[in-house]
């Protein structure tokens, strides 16, 4: 059993008992509902009437039971009435559009133009007071609702790949809205279907407390609730036994529907945490005193660093140095942690993850060395924009997008910086002038979506490098780029690492031939380890790792006939290999592969292979 | 189902244009942007034709029309002989078995409430391909055709990797036995070495099954390995078309030579790429310049490209390109001016 589904007993419970209470009423040994004692009249809780006595004398459990079935009848049946009759005008609705919309969906908004209670007491009106009117009248009232909800739902779904996948199969229209697009709706429906419940129950006590609803003797609810409120001074336990049933079952009903919500959900739900709640290991974060660097100290060296959630290792004593003005290249596959080894220089890992092992020393402007990787977060923050920065792959999610361009590259310089007016006016147009953007005046004041894709990644890199960072992290900023503007943005790029020759960069990518165009050194990283590192023209030409021979050989350019693809796919974090990472996938790999994990080995100056085998691999 | 010959291409598509119109406020003037303009391609069996171009040059949307999910606003599509936008709905669902589709994004294409075995019987039960009590069978067939393991079935879409999702994707579009397949970006979300894989397998089932293939990428290197023929797509329209040797060996369009310098490569040159590179974006479909669309950033542009857009010109054997300076020049040597 999943933990969704166990988080559905205790909900499940609850409402199975109320229901059942609520069923079993007429065997159930209670009192009778109608059975008066006026001589007992307002009488409290004793042995046989356990929770004491009405107005009229009447046992009120009994009542309470009895009148549950009038008020759950009324509320869950009208709230499924209107569920069904809701969700078919809005999936047909949302679904073929045009004419059909307007029968459906806005025929049945009409109904939202009048005011609930005056419709409800239309109703009851006409066809007399009593249970069947109420819950024709709640059904027509709630009806538009779900239509709403559905329609709109309907037509998110509508135009993803899944549908159109069913359409151009040939399936019928009809049979794709209930296989396909209304289990994928359910979410928003239930939410709706315990708003509803919820409601119904309100507005039926109040139509009976108005006397529109149930007709007494019959007890409901709400009449309970009415003819305690006259005796308020008197007996005012007997106004606290109906409400508590509403509040008990109403919250039933919506811890019901919530986690029910999650249960159908096939995905995992993803454990966040909230920011309060970051757990800080004091030990790790207690920040090192800052040493003077040796004066020949490379930028960043990380070593043997290790990044876990939990008990899983995400990333495994990865190493890896930076030089000043070098541009080192971080590749990997998705799911081999080099995107986390870049966030992690930037104290910009998601909460759940920590780094558990080793350092990355970092040398400041001011040649003292600190420790990223054990910085708290006012430490980190300091250094963060200002000597270490970062792009991000997605520039439309990366920028606020409701700030002006100007307002968010100066908002960079500010962090850092005590500039104000129009000097920093003046600094901004510079900035973006310098990463090419055209008629900077003018575009600082554009927002975001006023930008095209690449203008959008000038305007990040030039968030980036407002403070002449000493190192950028770049995460795949070419990625989501088509080709022309791809080369537009490696351009600036070089440009960028010409212009200031202090500056080391790690750029992430998964993209060798991106690599090729940018890179001085290369670490290639395979499900969270590092497997080779090099001078990129030297990797290249004779890489030692099968890995990276294979990544190479499935490049598909030159004119191989086929291309050679990597069987199998990358390890889960949770099935690691005992040994070599690779060896599942490794055309190499031998008995001793699959025993021990291989260590580095040195097979030029400058260059790493974690490999048994380097010398046979190329 | 009548078999044509095997010389008469089995998709053809003549002229076909795609108009969204835009409304600008409440009262504005209806603004055309033509997503197609004018596109006429013929595919045959067991060939595959590449589609090249940059995000918003109109290849997901001709791809779309290909398939029948989009009428064409002008021009005819038609399919063995058949033309799409006559077919009544239950008709054009009975033909749809034989036009299947492969979508980019394997998180977004496959239901993620299903399981794999139940979307892939889909187009199994919808045309009776095969006997109900078989459907189980040919799932397993299906699955052990893209390279996965029959247990597969029983499992959702979250459980598999990118790759793997995207083999089930292909599996779901082979379940009909189709005659023609529209495969949209289906590698470019895919990691290099998955990449490979799906490729391999696309160019396998290509030449097993006798596919006709339409190839949409932006890929360079990935359709030139791929594909017979292919088709430079820019800002809607057609700008060069030809064999793949051809148009990659010594393309004749400006913006197919400007392409192919800025994709980037493993082995890259001495940096004399960098005057190559294309300066500016692609224009505004709802406000595309007067004559050739790619004046605005081509090398070569001069007055007279201005005046009309160009025809679409034979420089070579089945060898088509749109421009009036076009001449089939390879990388290095010098523009004829």
């Amino acid at each position: 059993m999943s933990r969704s589904t166990r988080k559905l007993i205790l909900p499940g419970t609850i409402a199975a008992l109320i229901v059942a209470t609520v069923l079993l009423a007429p065997v159930l040994p209670l009192q009778d509902v109608r059975g008066m004692d006026i001589p007992n009249r307002f009488a409290g809780p004793s042995a046989a009437h356990w929770l004491g006595q009405d107005d009229f004398g009447r046992d009120v459990l009994a009542r309470l039971i009895w009148g549950g079935r009038a008020s759950l009848f009324i509320a869950v049946g009208s709230a499924l009435f209107a569920a069904i009759i809701g969700t078919a005008l809005g999936l047909l609705g949302g679904y073929f559009r045009g004419v059909v919309e307007l029968l459906t969906v806005r025929a049945a908004e009409i109904i939202l133009c009048l005011p609930p209670l005056l419709l409800a007491l239309l109703v009851v009106t006409i066809l007399g007071a009593g249970t069947w009117p109420l819950v024709l009248a709640l059904t027509i009232l709630y009806t538009p609702n779900y239509a709403r909800v559905v329609y709109a739902a309907t037509q998110q779904v509508r135009g993803l790949d899944f549908v159109t996948a069913q359409r151009s199969m040939g399936t019928h229209p009809l049979k794709i809205l209930v296989r396909t697009i209304l289990p994928n709706v359910l979410p928003p429906l239930l939410v709706q279907m315990s708003l509803v419940v919820a409601s119904a129950m309100v507005i039926e006590s109040g139509l009976s407390f108005l006397g529109l609803g149930v007709v007494p003797p019959t007890p409901s609810w709400g009449l309970m609730i009415r003819s305690a409120r006259g005796a308020m001074e008197v007996a005012p336990l007997l106004l606290v036994w109906p409400s508590l049933a509403l509040a008990g079952t109403i919250l039933t009903f919506n811890l019901l529907c919530d986690r029910l919500q999650s249960a159908l959900d096939p995905r995992a739900v993803t454990a966040g945490g909230a920011l309060w709640l970051r757990p800080r290991s004091a030990a790790a974060k207690t920040p090192a005193a800052p040493v003077e660097a040796p004066a020949d100290a490379p930028l960043l060296e990380i070593r043997d660093m290790s990044i876990a959630v939990r008990d899983m290792e995400l990333v495994r004593r990865v190493s890896l140095t930076v030089r000043p003005g070098e541009t080192v290249a971080l590749v990997g596959e998705s799911g081999s942690g080099k995107t986390l080894t870049g966030l992690a220089m930037t104290g910009l890992l998601p909460d759940t993850l920590r780094v558990t092992g080793g350092s990355a020393l970092y040398t400041t402007r001011e040649g003292k060395a600190v420790d990223l990787a054990k910085l708290d977060e006012e430490g980190i923050r300091a250094l963060r924009g200002d000597e270490v920065s970062m792009v991000f792959q997605d520039a439309a999610a990366a920028l606020n997008p409701v700030l002006r361009i100007g307002e968010q590259v100066a908002e960079a310089i500010r962090a850092h910086h005590d500039l104000e007016g129009e000097a920093l006016q003046t600094r901004v147009v510079e900035l973006l002038r310098h990463v090419g953007i055209p008629d900077p005046e003018r575009r600082a004041r554009a927002y975001p979506h006023e930008l095209s894709g690449g203008q959008r990644q000038r305007a990040m890199i030039a968030v980036a490098v407002a403070n002449n960072p000493r190192l950028l992290i770049a995460d795949e900023p070419t990625t989501a780029l088509d080709p022309t503007i791809q080369a537009q943005i490696l351009q600036l790029f070089a440009q960028l690492k010409r212009e200031t020759p202090g500056m080391g960069m790690i750029f992430v990518t998964h993209d060798l031939a991106v690599v090729a165009e940018i890179a001085d050194r290369v670490t290639v990283m395979y499900a969270g380890e590092v497997v080779e590192e090099g001078p990129v023209a030297e990797v290249f030409e004779r890489p030692r790792h099968p890995y990276t021979a294979a990544l190479i050989a499935s490049v598909p350019e030159g004119g191989a006939e086929r291309l050679t693809a990597i069987p199998g796919s990358v390890p889960s974090p949770r099935q690691m290999p005992a040994g070599c990472r690779f060896a599942p996938r490794c055309a190499f790999a031998t008995e001793r592969c699959t025993a021990h994990p291989p260590t580095a080995e040195h097979p030029a100056p400058g260059r790493v292979t974690r490999c048994f085998h380097w010398e046979n691999v190329t | 189902m009548t078999e044509a010959p095997s010389t008469a291409p089995l998709v053809v598509a003549e002229s076909l244009g795609r108009n969204f119109p835009t409304r600008h406020g409440l009262l504005g003037r209806a603004h055309d942007v033509w997503a197609v303009r004018d596109v006429s391609l013929t595919i045959a069996k067991g060939e595959t034709v590449g589609i090249v171009g940059e995000s918003g040059c109109g290849k997901s949307t001709l791809g779309r029309m290909m398939m029948g999910l989009d009428l064409p606003t002008t021009g005819t599509m038609s399919f063995d002989g058949r033309d799409l936008s006559a077919l009544s709905g239950p008709e054009m669902r009975k033909l749809s078995r034989r036009m299947q589709m492969v979508f980019q994004d394997p998180f977004g294409s496959l239901d993620p409430r299903r399981t794999i075995g139940a979307q892939i019987a889909d187009g199994l039960r919808t045309h009776n391909i095969v006997p109900a009590s078989e459907v189980k069978t040919e799932v397993a067939r299906l699955l052990e055709q893209v390279g996965l393991p029959t247990s597969a079935a029983q499992r959702r879409p979250h459980e598999f990797s990118g790759g793997q999702r995207q083999r089930i994707a292909v599996a779901r579009a082979l379940s009909t036995r189709p005659d023609f397949i529209v495969a949209d970006e289906p590698v470019s979300a895919l990691d290099v070495s998955i990449q490979a894989q799906v490729v391999n397998l696309l160019e396998d089932l290509r030449r097993d099954l006798d596919l006709a293939m339409l190839f949409i990428s932006h890929d360079l290197h990935v359709v030139r390995h791929l594909c017979t023929r292919i088709v430079v797509m820019y800002l809607g329209r057609i700008v060069e078309e030809g064999p793949a040797e051809k148009v990659f060996g010594s393309p004749a369009h400006p913006y197919t030579r400007a392409l192919l310098a800025a994709t980037p490569s493993l082995h890259p040159g001495d940096g004399s790429d960098g005057d190559r590179i294309l300066k500016g974006e692609l224009p505004s479909p709802a406000n595309p310049p007067s004559g050739c669309p790619f004046r605005t950033r081509c090398p070569l542009a001069e007055e007279a490209c201005a005046s009309a857009v160009p025809g679409l010109d034979p420089v070579g054997k089945h060898w088509n390109v749109r421009c009036i300076k076009a001449g089939p020049v390879t990388a290095a040597q010098e523009v004829p001016a």
